[in-house]
């Protein structure tokens, strides 16, 4: 609840804090002259939480402490000057500072009751029995030190929506009628300093659920037209279930965006970066040809030939790094490709067939267990040449009833 | 007066423009000094569209190109080696072997290859890709060979032995027929090239090439 009138309150000033459980302090200082003064920000502000239905003390303070200590002790005071501040607190109960209870009770055994009687006790004593907190706490109070508050952010949306003047069906319309929409999301990410990463765009039907599309991005970006490119290729895939009545844009939660300097090298010349092509490649691949359209390749430990590697994201796009130096391979056989899955191959005499016989070419390589992972596999691999040259690694199973098997070409 | 040195400065001229000379593509070494020394401007071309005709898949089309993909790929400034709707699952640890690095490969799957292989080609974030199937008509290839030099990128298309009869706008394009322990090359075009064959043998240490 705090939190929601907090966001409310950022249309008085930008500096909104959270005091749980019952406060929120808004640095108006600026703001005064804009809502015609202090009358003017309290009726607005009263206004506001009448409207959200809870009862409201508002009161003014040269320090955040202050104003948060007259406004628990339902006092609807404005104090704007500072050397006011004492003598407007002084009569106040100290509880209303929401101090810890057994410093509150040692004070009230003392007979300090009012913020005045402890503002009145010597510093240096007040320190030795309280803490230097709590003296600090005091100082925070009265204005002799500054009182630094972590400020509430709204989380940075952008949704818009757009009713349509007749049902549009065609996909060139659509985005035409998009076109509007992503203008205002380009403005809107420009002002902030933003980049959205995901885009989703709602197609409303009249009686059908909404069509939805939901666009990733590799790199945050801010650029209308670049979007809307994206998004064209997105909704040129899409099928939909009827005429399109409404449409929508979405941001997800926008991140800080850093705009691409043009480099003066092209990319990959003299260690120009590429990043702004790469991701540009990424992203109309998936928007085409789906999200699984582009994958890179790594290296697993694994000893049978389907664990040796797996599929992972894209390459990392570095501007520049140190050449590797190429390490000699070790002596392993292994084909440049993979089929899926091994394919069973006729057999003659013992020995297999793809088109005619195979030439079996050196030594078998035996490739065992896996028994971990449920993967058993008990082979011994060759490497055959076919009837016209090209050279396949096949494989004979070391149980009945021992059949061979294609797995892989080299290249 | 002996008249060589005097035709070699007359040839120098800007305004004669001879067949063999026209081939001043910048170009990469292979990693086979035999094919550089025969390949037009002596070597793969730096960026521009080439055609690997070879009869069936496996004749040893990537062992002709995989020293020149390890050394782009492990270059400092190494922009991406793109393999786009490869017929089968390329190797990663066979790949590594072959000195390519894997942080600089990605692969493109499956449908629309032509599309996807003039994106990449264009793209300008790829110092190499490699494609598979489709029909290209002349005009598409056309459209690969440009979009490769506007992104210069070596564009390497893997078609049927029998698509030789079409014609083609790749810089250059190969003939491949696997031997015992080796492979014939035939020059189909190059720029500033006649056609002509070369029987290549794999160095010692390839894999699955070398015998005993």
């Amino acid at each position: 609840m705090l939190q929601r009138l907090a966001l409310r309150a950022q249309a008085y000033t930008p500096r909104v804090s959270l005091e749980p459980p019952d406060g929120l302090l808004l640095e108006v200082k600026g703001s005064l002259h804009l809502f015609a003064g202090v009358a003017g920000l309290r009726l607005a502000v009263a206004d506001e939480c009448r409207h959200l239905g809870m009862p409201s003390v508002v009161a003014f303070a040269p320090t955040p402490r202050a104003a948060l200590a007259l406004a628990r002790a339902g006092r609807p005071h404005a104090v704007l000057d500072l050397s006011a501040l004492t003598g407007a607190l002084a009569p106040l109960p100290l509880a209303t500072l929401g101090w810890p209870e057994d410093i509150l009770e040692r004070l009230a055994r003392s007979g300090v009751r009012t913020i005045g009687a402890v503002i009145r006790l010597p510093r240096a004593g007040f320190a030795r029995r309280f803490g230097a907190a709590q003296l600090a706490a005091l100082d925070a109070l009265t204005g002799r030190t500054a009182d630094l508050r972590d400020v509430v952010r709204a989380r940075l949306r952008f949704r818009r929506r757009r009713e349509l003047v007749c049902e549009l069906e065609n996909i060139e319309a659509i985005l035409a009628a998009l076109a509007p929409l992503l203008a205002e999301l380009g403005t809107f990410l420009r002002a902030r300093q933003c980049g959205a990463l995901e885009l989703e765009c709602r197609l409303g039907h009249r009686h059908s659920p909404p069509t939805s599309c939901l666009m990733r991005l590799a790199a945050p970006a801010a650029d209308a037209h670049r979007l809307g490119e994206l998004l064209g290729e997105r909704l040129a895939a899409l099928t939909l279930p009827e005429p399109v009545s409404d449409c929508e844009l979405r941001t997800d939660a926008l991140v800080p965006y850093r705009p691409d300097c043009p480099h003066l090298w092209r990319p990959g010349e003299h260690g120009g970066g590429f990043s702004g092509e790469a991701s540009g490649l990424i992203e109309r691949l998936r928007a085409r040809l789906g999200e699984e359209a582009i994958h890179g390749l790594t290296l697993l430990e694994g000893h049978r030939p389907e664990k040796a590697w797996s599929r992972t994201a894209p390459p990392a796009i570095e501007c520049s790094r140190t050449p590797r130096r190429y390490e000699p391979a070790r002596s392993h056989r292994r084909p440049l490709w993979l089929l899926p899955a091994p394919q069973s191959l006729a057999a003659e005499d013992g020995l297999p067939r793809r088109r005619g016989p195979l030439l079996l070419l050196g030594e078998p390589e035996r490739i065992e267990t896996g028994w971990w992972d449920g993967g058993e596999i008990a082979r011994d691999y060759y490497t055959a040449a076919d009837s016209h040259g090209v050279l396949l690694w096949v494989f004979r199973e070391r149980e009945a009833p021992h059949g061979w098997y294609l797995h892989g070409v080299f290249g | 007066m002996d008249g060589a040195p005097k035709l070699a400065r007359l040839l120098e001229h800007p305004a004669i423009w001879r067949g063999r000379g026209a081939a001043r593509l910048k170009t990469l070494a292979s990693g086979f000094a035999a094919l550089d020394e025969w390949l037009p401007g002596g070597g793969w071309p730096r960026a521009g569209l080439i055609e690997i005709l070879a009869a069936r898949f496996g004749s040893g089309e990537l062992y002709l190109l995989s020293p020149a993909l390890a050394a782009l790929t492990r270059a400092a400034a190494a922009r991406w080696c793109v393999w786009v709707a490869p017929p089968l699952m390329p190797v990663a640890p066979a790949l590594a072997a072959a000195g390519i690095a894997l942080d600089r490969v990605a692969v493109v799957g499956g449908t629309r290859s032509l599309w996807a292989f003039e994106q990449v080609l264009g793209s300008g974030a790829c110092d190499a890709a490699l494609a598979w199937g489709g029909q290209p008509k002349p005009r598409e290839l056309r459209r690969l060979q440009l979009a490769a030099e506007r992104g210069r990128t070596l564009g390497v298309l893997f078609r049927p032995r029998r698509a030789a009869r079409e014609t083609s706008a790749a810089v250059l394009r190969l003939g491949l027929t696997p031997l015992a322990a080796g492979v014939r090359i035939t020059l189909l075009k190059g720029r500033g090239a006649v056609r002509s064959t070369l029987e290549l043998s794999w160095p010692p240490g390839t894999p699955g090439r070398t015998r005993g």
